[in-house]
């Protein structure tokens, strides 16, 4: 799956996401331009980015910081040590 | 009205190494013209053949499971180009995709099979020299001059790199390269040294499964585990009392 993400970076929250299917790479690219144009001029903080990945969860575990919050994200980090395996 | 198919790669010649590095210039000088964007996102999408060859091998190959960016976004460039003295050409990560994996020694092994699965690579291994706390191994495969850059990361070097580009949302991205607010920085380097401990003894535990001495390495593992953790728990406090943070 294709995402198109506008991300606000200030106030660190996602404005807009958009679903694509792979077979529509060339139309999930045509509306990111479409959305970097309309965002000329517009003030700063904003973050166009379009990613792929299996499924809306896979991306949440490689793209986290468009999700969640630094608080959560951090909490998370913590969850991870804890959860740590012996080698 | 402007028609947004005609700038996709079949539709249009791809323009000249020399106009690109303009491009580039305009970019770094900014702000971005309508213009200049129409341009870079036709660049972008000239690397989408190479980009999915490299995702589709991974995917087959390799059996792994990667999330792409099939092109770095206009912010990242921009930054990137006024950053560092570097033509927009020579930018190796304009499309690329990331794998996280569970440790270093799973990471050593992706990256010798990407190494082999490709016919020509070259290897960035920020592990033994991070950069500003970055670590991780890119490998940058070139498909006739189009680089496409895969970043592995396990699973704690991954961790770090979120929290690290949360921040940078907050306080600026100067965090990620130096600069910016040195509270941010000292925790972020802290993290990223224990964390480069913890995976330095991982490491030694992989090669050394039959030494007497892996109790006790496990002990200093165990240690520097609680070191991060109660670090990351204190962090997490300190973001619950940050005035204007906006969750």
């Amino acid at each position: 799956m294709i995402f198109l993400i506008h991300y606000n970076r200030t106030a660190g929250e996602i404005v807009k996401l958009k679903e694509f299917d792979d077979s529509e790479r060339s139309i999930a690219a045509d509306a990111r331009l479409a959305l970097e144009l309309e965002l000329v001029g517009k003030k700063d903080g904003n973050e166009v980015c379009l990613l792929e990945a299996r499924s809306k969860e896979a991306l949440r575990l490689t793209h986290r910081r468009y999700f969640e919050s630094l608080r959560t994200l951090t909490a998370s980090g913590s969850s991870t040590v804890a959860a740590l395996d012996k080698p | 009205m402007l028609k947004l198919g005609a700038h996709s790669p079949t539709a249009m010649a791809e323009p000249s190494k020399t106009k690109i590095d303009r491009l580039g210039d305009r970019l770094r000088k900014g702000p971005a013209e309508k213009s200049d964007l129409i341009t870079l996102d036709g660049y972008r999408r000239s690397f989408g053949p190479a980009y999915e060859q490299v995702v589709q091998i991974i995917r087959d190959q390799l059996k792994l499971n990667p999330s792409g960016r099939p092109a770095k976004s206009t912010n990242s460039l921009v930054e990137k180009l006024k950053r560092e003295s570097i033509r927009l050409t020579q930018v190796q990560d304009i499309a690329g995709c990331r794998v996280v994996v569970r440790n270093v020694p799973e990471q050593d092994r992706v990256v010798e099979s990407l190494s082999d699965a490709f016919p020509s690579v070259s290897i960035v291994d920020r592990r033994e020299k991070p950069s500003y706390g970055y670590r991780a191994v890119h490998v940058i495969a070139d498909f006739a001059g189009k680089m496409v850059e895969v970043q592995v990361r396990t699973e704690l070097q991954h961790m770090w790199a979120e929290i690290s580009e949360k921040y940078a949302d907050i306080y600026g991205s100067e965090i990620k390269y130096g600069g910016g607010e040195e509270k941010v920085r000292e925790f972020l380097e802290m993290i990223s040294e224990t964390v480069a401990g913890y995976e330095e003894n991982e490491l030694v535990i992989s090669k050394l499964t039959k030494s007497n001495r892996i109790e006790e390495i496990q002990e200093k593992m165990d240690l520097l585990k609680k070191k991060i953790a109660t670090r990351l728990d204190e962090e997490i406090e300190f973001v619950d009392r940050m005035k204007g943070e906006k969750e």
